[in-house]
Order: C-alpha cells, then structure tokens, then sequence
C-alpha cells in the first residue's frame, strides 16, 4: 500500500519579489499574432533558489522537450529546490503509483526513468489550500510540477494529473515525455479549478510502434482561466498518437487550447488524431482553439475534430426520453468530469483531491455521491464523518 | 474568339529616377516624392494622395511577423522601388521570357498574341466584341464596371471615396500598407439596389491599361437585392520579372444580396503573392468565395469575410496545390458578428514534389453572434514522402449558443485506389491525375465550365510537372 | 400506479404526425390500459417506430392533427423530458453514445429527479446490483462511458437496466432490429419478465417479427400498415401473422382511403 512520494520545494519564502514568465505553452506552429493564442505568460514569485544548479536530474531530462517550454521548465527547476529523480527498474511493475503532491506555494521538479519493460503509475496532484487558509499565504499563490519521463523500450506508463486547486491559487502543470521503441503512454488529466492554470505536456513519440493517448477533462467557472498546450512529435515509423479533450466553460471562463500532431519525416505508417469537444453554459466564456497538424511524410495520417458550442441535438434527444432537460444535462455534463476525475484518480490523494474540488463546485452531497455510490473509500477523515452523517 | 489591339498602354508611370529628391532618406527607394509622382500622373484627388502618403509612413513603421509565415526574403526589402518601377517588372522582348513559361503557354493552348500580351512584352488586350457587348448591357442596367482611376474622374468619385481602403486597413500588413502607397489600376464594380447580372463579370477581359496587375486594387460595391458574380484571374501563368505581387480586393455587399467571387491564381513561379482580400455583408446576404491558388513562390492569401449583418451566409471553397519550390501559407478568415450568421468552409490542399502547403484559417464568433454556426473542413494530399502540409486552424468563440465544427484530414493517396484505377487500364499516372482531379471537384464544380476545364489542365500540367 | 381503472393510460385520438418534409401517421386511435401489454406490428417501413417516437415526445417528429392523453394529462404539446417524468420510457434501437458520462452518474441523475425514487447512494448502488443479477449485468458498467464502445448486447442490457430502475407506467420498446439478434432478444426477454414482476407496467412491444413475442402474455396486438393502423386482434392474431405474413392487412388498406405516401421507420 505504501506510495513512492515527492519531496517538494517551496517557491519563494525570503523574498516577495516577482517576475514574468513570458511564452509558455507555445505550439511549434503559431498563428496570427493578434488572435493572442500563441502563448500565455504568468506573473510568479521569484524563487530563492534562483541561479543554483541542481545534482539530483540527470542532465539527459534536460533534453526533453516540455509542453510549457524551456522559460517555465527552468523557472519551475529553481522553485522547487532540489529536484527528485526516480528510477523503475526493468521488467517491474509494482503499481504502487509514485505520487506528486504540491499545495499553494510550493513546487516539485521530478524526473522519471522508467526502464525497459517496467510498468509505472504516476500520479500528480495540486491541491488547494486546507479549509483553515493560513495567515502567511498571498492572495495568489502559486504551484507548479514539472515532470520529466524518459520510457525505454516496451515500457508503460500511466499517468494521472489532477489539478484541484481553488481560486485563490494559480498553478504551472509541464509534462515533457520520451518515449522510445514499443513504449506506451496513457495520460489522464483534470482540470478542476485554479484562478490561472497553464496544462502544458509534450510527447516524443521517437520509438517505433510507440503510442501515446491523452485524455484531457476540464471544468472551467467563475473569472479562471485555463491555457493548454498539447504536443505529440511522431518520429519513430508506426506510431500511434489519440489526444482527446472535452469540457465545460461556465461563467466568465477563458480557455485556450493548443493540440499539436506533427507528423515527423521519417515516421512511416504512423497515426495521429486529436479530437475536442467543448460545451459552453456561461455568457462571458471566451473559448480559444488551435488545433494544429503538421505534416512532413507522405505514409501517414492524420486527423482532427472538434465540436464547440453544445450538447449535440442527439444526445439531448436520448437524455431528454430519459427525464432530463437541456439545463439539467448540461448539470449532468458538469458532474460526470469530476465523476470521471474520483473514478480514474489511482490513489487517495487525488481523488480525495477530487472530491473535496467537487465539494466546492458541486455541492458536499453530489461530490460524494459517487464515492459512496461506487464503494470507494476515501481515506480523508471528514469525508467519512459526512458520508455517515447523510446515512442518517 | 477575335481579340482587338488596345492602345498601347502609358507605362512611364512608374518611370523614376534616382535623382529624386530625398532618396538618400529612404534606404529601400521608396520616396514620398514617387508616391506624390504616381498620385500627380494619375491626377488623383486630394484625398486619395493623403491616404498613399499615410500608407508610406505606415510601411515604414511595420514589420513582417518572425513567428510564423513563409520565408520572404528573397523578396529584396531594401530596393522596393524597383518593383515598382517597370524597367525590371517586364521582359524587353519574347526571347527573355523563361522556357517554361513559353511551354506552359503552350500545353495550355494560348494563342501566341495573349502570350505575349501575359508575359507582359505585347500589346494589353481585351476581348474588344464580347466586352463591348456585355458594356452596354451593363450600362442599361447602371452596372459600372471601370477602373478605379477611371471611377475617381467620374460621377462615382463619391461612392469611391465612401468605400475605398475602409475595409482592408493600412495596417493590415506591411504589403497591405505598401500596396495602398503604391496601387495602381484594378476594376471598380458597382451594382445598384435591385440588379441581378445573369453573367458574370471577368477581370481577365479587362488586363488593364494602366500598371501591369502588381498592385491593383479592386472595389466592388454591391447595393440591396443584388446578384453578381466575380472572376478574377486565370489558369494562364502572368510573369514579371520583378516578382512581388501585393494586391488587395475590397466587396461591400449589401442586404438581401448574393455575391460570388471566383479565383484562379497562377501567379508565375518566382512570384511573391501577398494578397489581401475582405468582403463585408449585411444581413440576409449570401457571400461565396471559388479560390484555386495554383502558382507562386510564396503565397500568403487569406480571404476574409466579415458577416456583420444578421443571417447571412458565407461559403468558401479553395484548393491549392504546392509543388516544387512553392511555399503557400493559405486559407482563410472568417468573422461571425451578426445573430444567426453561418459560415462554411470547404478546402483541399495538394503537395508534391517538396512543396510547401500551409492551411491557415480562423473562425471568430463575436460575443453578439447568437445562434451563429461555423463547420470547416479541411483535406490535404500529400502525393510523396518530399513534401509539406500543416493545418493550422484557429477559433475563437465567445458566444454560447453559437455552434462550431471543425475536421482535418492529412493523408495520402491509398494505394488500393492507384492499384484499382490501373486494373481498369490507366497508367499510374492517369490513376493519380484523376485522383487528385476528384480531390479537387468540390472547387471545379463551383467554377464556369471554361474555367474549371483550365483548372482541371491546370492540374494535370502540375501532376506533370511540366509547369515553370 | 394510476388510480383511473376505468380510463386507459394512454390515450391516442385522431393522430397524424411526420417529419418536417414527410407524413408518415394518419389518423391513429390507441388505447392502452395500465397493466397491459400490447403489440404493435406491421410490415417495414409501415411507421412503427415513429409511433413509439412520436408517444415518447421525439422532437424530429411534428404532430399535425390529433391528440394523446397519458395518465389524465393531455401531453401532447409536452417535451420529451416532461413526459419521461410523468411515467412513459422508450427503449431505443440504436441508443446515443454519451462520452465523457460514466453510467452510474447517469443512472444516478435520472432517479434522484424523480421523488418517487429518490435515495441514498448506498440503497441506489444496492438496487442496481439487484438488477444487474437479473440482467446477467456485471456492475463493472457503472464506471464505463454511457454507451461509448459497448456492444449491441450491452448496449440492450443497459436500456434494460434504465427500464427496471425507472419503473415508468408504460414502457415502449421498440425492438425492430432486434429480430435476428440472439442475444438480444434474450436480454430483452429477461428484462420484459422482471418489469412485468416487479412493477406491472403496461407495455407497448414494436416489433415485425413474432419470436420476441413468444414468452409474452399478450392482451391486444395491432396492426400497422404505410401509417395507419388497420387492424386489431387478440394475441391469436400473431399466429396469423406467423403464417401468413401481413399481405391481409395491406389489402386492407389499400381497399379504404388511404394516402398514397407511405411512412418509413425513423
């Protein structure tokens, strides 16, 4: 039962100064520079760990191409103090996920190399503040991961990003993975909450028959902003790559997506799709796409879909013979994201995480609907005093 | 059909010298006193001299993006007056122009007179009989079709003055503000409240007398109740040998109005093609763009539509086929304003042989834009493993009732298609030119039969690779 | 369960309905009394399916003349979502994909908006598990995608399990396609025996071929032909079919005033 934890760092504690990261999230191919979606920057502390070099990485992560880029890579590096580096062995595969935790102002720099024919389960949660909000935190906080995976051959690795911060915290989520012959790669990640939350992974798919699949679900309210970068190189011949994103945009909700497949040349027979779709509730919900396919070899394809506005006529057919109206769909559109998020988390501290972000934007009795619903146990004491008190 | 010889054109309009005054000041050659001398040969008004001027500072100030776009520097920045200047824009003489030209002129069967008058070394001509006919149709009707300079010397100063340069900023692009320093000849449409053309209107008939095509400008102004058709352009190849062509097209359509505007671009394979194009609508119109972009070294082209009236429809079909040293960034822009506005957007991309093809395209649906509905659709075809296709589609949506669909699709040929076509007796040659030719139906469909046979020869002749 | 014994459940007077380019019923009268079950047949095409559609409240289809009254309500102007509320399920032949919903949050909001069956999620998970035994379901389903990748069985076996857990006054199922299906037919059978014990709903069965019928207590079957119904019988009138097909009832309809447009299934 025993998880293999991260040691985090915090951000910034001597000084109050702060700076801008500039150009995070940046697709390969950008467009029209006054469409403002080529990139976001973001207003952080200062790290007091600036300058210092760090022993714990070894050096070939650094080669690793990150969806948040180099800038918010190396930012991250120096707020998190020293960095964590872990290695699964060949041929293992304990599933016993190793786990990620950063809460407000702290950070956590991880790189993973996962041997040939290992299987791992990672797992990265940021968390929101504790209900007793201490007195030393600023009003907007800041966390952020950066998580670095190298996949030999004929390895596996699952990983599971379940961002459930509130609105008093803004955080920094940068994945870069490579992923080498026969190796594969399945991605879950959540967006549950944040003021301002960048989501950025790149894969480098440079292995033959190597495979990525990411599934991205988001729920976006009140004045929070949410900024994506998804990168898939396909380098290696026979490759395989599935990028799906779906979500709800509430309120005054602001959200950009970049999903890009670049069909390398000399990656024969491989196969790229990417895929959104993406219901709008709110009035004031500004909703930005860039779905992007490049394409240097012949013996290829590639393919993208999205679907923005909302629920299609189909399905609010089939749900409406079955009792629910249009805005009780959309309610129950809204539900099944965190539903999906409790259901797929693989370990306590995600979907404890989950559930206590789906407390706040769902209401206590529907966040733990599912959990006790499903049987599942949550090992957070609170949780279980209410689930016993609603028995009553 | 008879072709009779138009007068031979002025082309000291663009005659300069470098002893103009002020020269030293402007490192790229371009003075305000050539953009003065241009407007006085002219003999424009006051207003129009004002706005060239105003373009030239703007050009100055601008830059090409570095983040994006196909690579422009050949195009030679410091000594833009000399495309301006037609001592280095036209060939002296037929023996000057290049081989593959000559030849493309030939497997497309032009009849020696227009190739030369293409290449730019005869006589401009015009199909004197068919034009003079369609003219006085036009004139019973109130149908204006001039050139600019022509309009600004008539009764329709006004309306010139009303609508030119007020839908395509200066600062659009840095050749967008080149282009409205320097613009010369292009047509002025007119259609009045309650005309309905039963033909269509081709600029091809009207290679016009002044300026060579670089930088003309088109303004078409369409009133209510309206239907005109609209085709620029043609399969042939034009060549110059000072090679940037920066245009601009600007359509006004009003309510209750159908406009189509067709193009077929062979622009000749040295040429920088910056191209801006924008219609406006109004409400309960319908707006369809027919585009084949063919030639060119580069291309940037984006047609834009702004559907600022209620209910009103654009549709927008394009092909481009890139091959051997071409670099096309196309595609197009669309900007949904108005409550129950649609747009539709169709596009097939070819590359062969290294070419470059770059869809680019965004759909913006204004926070008013009720009920608006967007679908884009956009194919590639990569015929060999030399070649480039990216699509880079942009959307940016801030209405909730509004509805967008999107797909893209990158592939290549199947081989059991070849395989197929050649077990009912083609060559594999004649399996992928008919390939590619169903590929680009959609567009072919949507062209007058001539023109979409040019295009289908257009096509074959790039398959071929027989095209300079 | 409705106290009106003396007034049928469902009551359809006079009902003509199309899509917006096409009429495909003419003139329906049907009634339906609680606790009964009733066929509806007829050869392809005639507008089986639609009915079913059209009674559940289908917004492709378009009344144009007529009425329905379901449990003393006239519903005919009412949505979808209203008339599932008030008691009438339809069973879909081909039911929509959901991604993105997992089953059990699903199953968990259409019963929690009805009082009648409001719960805690303890006592709702230990109802379904009853009812996935009765189906041969395993409860894995609760944490899949509604409908996404499921299997034509499966896809029956969760339109069942919505059917037992939502215990309507009259369910509609429409099991046109299902005729040569094995499987389900054998699901459906399973979930028909279990709505019939645990909840003694009325039942309208759409079908054209008679081995789905083969285990059901039959009160009334009807025949529906090109869009109108021409005939009615007792359960013996399946036999008939069985043997001699519906050429009878075409000729039947060809013989009175009928429109020369025939209505196809949705």
């Amino acid at each position: 039962m025993s998880e293999h934890k991260i040691k985090k760092g915090t951000i910034a504690t001597k000084t109050a100064s702060r700076s801008t990261i500039a150009h995070i999230n940046v697709p390969p191919s950008q467009t029209w520079n006054y469409l403002r979606v080529n990139d976001i920057s973001f207003d952080v502390p200062t790290p007091d760990a600036k300058g210092k070099v760090f022993a714990a990485v070894p050096r070939l992560f650094d080669a690793i191409e990150t969806g948040g880029g180099t800038p918010l890579a190396h930012w991250i590096a120096e707020a998190s103090g020293d960095g964590n580096y872990v290695e699964v062995p060949r041929f293992t595969s304990k599933g016993n996920p190793i786990v990620i935790e950063v809460g407000p102002g702290a950070a956590s720099n991880t790189a993973i190399m996962v041997r040939e024919g290992a299987t791992a389960n990672i797992v990265v949660v940021a968390t929101a503040h504790e209900q007793e909000i201490p007195e030393a935190s600023t009003p907007s906080d800041t966390s952020a991961a950066l998580t670095r995976i190298f996949v030999e051959k004929n390895a596996h690795v699952k990983l599971t990003e379940v961002v459930a911060t509130d609105e008093s915290t803004q955080h920094l989520e940068n994945v870069g993975i490579h992923v080498e012959d026969g190796a594969t790669v399945d991605v879950r990640q959540y967006a549950l909450g944040g003021s301002k939350v960048a989501y950025g992974i790149a894969v480098d798919l440079a292995g033959e028959r190597s495979r990525f699949n990411l599934v991205m679900r988001y729920h976006v309210s009140g004045t929070s902003t949410l900024d994506v970068n998804h990168l898939c190189r396909q380098q290696g011949p026979h490759t395989r790559a599935e990028i799906y994103a779906s979500g709800v945009l509430a309120d005054s909700a602001h959200k950009a997506l970049r999903e890009t497949i670049d069909l390398v040349h000399g990656g024969k027979d491989s196969k790229g799709n990417e895929a959104e779709t993406v219901l709008v509730t709110g009035d004031d919900v500004v909703n930005k796409t860039l779905p992007v396919i490049l394409c240097d070899e012949e013996d290829v394809q590639g393919n993208h879909g999205a679907t923005i506005g909302s629920i299609s006529q189909e399905q609010l057919d089939y749900l409406a013979t079955r009792g629910l109206s249009e805005q009780a769909a959309e309610s129950l559109f809204v539900r099944a994201i965190f539903d999906d998020a409790i259901i797929n988390a693989p370990e306590s501290l995600s979907r404890n995480a989950a559930v206590a972000r789906a407390s706040l934007v769902l209401g206590s009795d529907v966040s733990h609907d599912l959990v006790e619903g499903l049987g599942i146990e949550l090992t957070d004491e609170r949780s279980a005093h209410a689930a016993q008190e609603r028995e009553a | 059909m008879s072709k009779t010889q138009v007068a031979d054109i002025d082309r000291s309009i663009y005659d300069f010298t470098k002893s103009e005054a002020g020269y030293e000041r402007y490192a790229d050659g371009l003075t305000p006193d050539i953009v003065r001398a241009i407007s006085k040969k002219k003999d424009e008004p006051e207003w129009m001299l004002d706005k060239r001027l105003e373009a030239l500072e703007t050009y100055q100030r601008l830059v090409m993006p570095k983040n994006w776009g196909p690579d422009i520097s050949g195009l030679d920045m410091n000594h833009i007056s000399t495309y301006v200047s037609p001592k280095t824009k036209q060939a002296k003489n037929w023996d000057d122009v290049p081989e593959d030209i000559k030849d493309t002129f030939e497997r497309l069967g032009i009849p020696q007179a227009e190739r030369e008058s293409l290449a730019g070394v005869g006589a401009q001509y015009d199909s004197e009989i068919v034009y003079h006919n369609m003219r006085e149709e036009m004139a019973k009707q109130g149908v204006v079709y001039t050139t600019i300079e022509d309009a600004l010397h008539s009764d329709y100063e006004p309306i010139v003055k009303r609508y030119f340069g007020k839908l395509i900023p200066t600062d659009d692009h840095k050749f967008a503000a080149l282009h409205y320093a320097v613009w010369s000849g292009g047509s002025f449409v007119y259609v009045p409240a309650g005309v309905k053309l039963s033909y269509p209107l081709q600029s091809y008939f009207r290679l016009n007398a002044q300026g060579a095509g670089q930088f003309e400008h088109t303004l078409i102004v369409t009133e209510d109740d309206t239907d005109l058709h609209f085709i620029e352009g043609c399969s042939a190849p034009k060549y110059y040998a000072a090679n940037l062509h920066a245009g601009a097209v600007e359509i006004y359509v009003g309510n209750h109005a159908h406009m189509r505007y067709s193009t077929i671009e062979n622009w000749s394979k040295n040429m920088y093609n910056l191209n801006t194009k924008r219609v406006t609508v109004g409400d309960d119109s319908k707006m369809e763009w027919v585009s084949g972009s063919f030639g060119s070294h580069v291309s940037y082209l984006y047609p834009t539509s702004i559907m600022a009236g209620d209910r009103s429809s654009v549709e927008f079909t394009g092909i481009t086929f890139a091959g051997q040293n071409q670099d096309l960034d196309t595609g197009c822009k669309v900007v949904l304003q108005g409550s129950g506005t649609t747009a539709s957007v169709e596009t097939k991309s070819i590359s062969k042989d290294g070419g470059i093809n770059t869809f680019r395209s965004s759909v913006v649906i204004g926070k008013h834009a009720d009920n608006a509905r967007a679908t884009v659709s956009c194919q590639s075809l990569m015929l060999d493993d030399i070649s480039r296709s990216d699509t880079i589609p942009a959307m940016d949506v801030r209405n909730k009732s509004a509805q967008v669909g999107h797909e893209a699709t990158i592939g290549r040929i199947s081989d059991d298609t070849i395989l197929y076509l050649m077990s009912r007796g083609c060559t594999e040659e004649e399996a992928r030119t008919m390939v590619v030719n169903g590929f680009a139906n959609p567009v072919s469909k949507e062209l007058p039969l001539e023109y979409a046979v040019e295009m289908n020869n257009l096509i074959k002749l790039e398959m071929e690779g027989a095209i300079g | 369960m409705s106290d009106n014994t003396n007034k049928p459940l469902l009551s359809i007077r006079k009902l003509s309905a199309g899509t917006e380019s096409k009429p495909i019923l003419h003139d329906i009268d049907l009634d339906v009394f609680s606790g009964e079950t009733h066929v509806l047949m007829g050869p392809n095409g005639a507008g089986k399916s639609t009915l079913g559609h059209v009674i559940m409240g289908d917004p492709v289809y378009k009344i144009s003349h007529g009425s329905i009254c379901f449990d003393g309500a006239d519903i005919t102007a009412e949505a979808a979502d209203k008339r599932s509320l008030a008691g009438i399920f339809l069973s879909y032949q081909a039911p929509v994909e959901v991604p993105g919903v997992p089953l059990y949050s699903f199953l968990r909001t259409i019963t929690q908006m009805r009082p009648e069956l409001k719960t805690t999620a303890r006592k709702f998970r230990a109802r379904v598990g009853e009812i996935c035994e009765q189906l041969d379901m395993d409860q894995g389903f609760l944490t899949r995608e509604l409908n996404v990748g499921f299997s034509g069985g499966e896809k029956k076996k969760v339109e069942m399990l919505q059917l037992l857990l939502l215990q309507p006054k009259l369910a509609i199922l429409d099991e046109t396609d299902s005729g040569l299906d094995v499987d389900a037919l054998s699901v459906v059978s399973r979930g028909i025996e279990a709505y019939r014990k645990d909840c003694d709903g009325a039942l309208l069965m759409i079908t054209h071929n008679t081995r789905i019928l083969e285990r059901l207590d039959v009160d009334s079957t009807h025949v529906m032909v090109k869009g109108h119904l021409v005939a009615k019988g007792p359960a013996s009138m399946i036999d008939d079919i069985d043997k001699n097909g519906f050429g009878q009832f075409e000729a039947l309809l060809d013989k009175s005033e009928a429109a020369n447009q025939g209505g196809e299934d949705a």
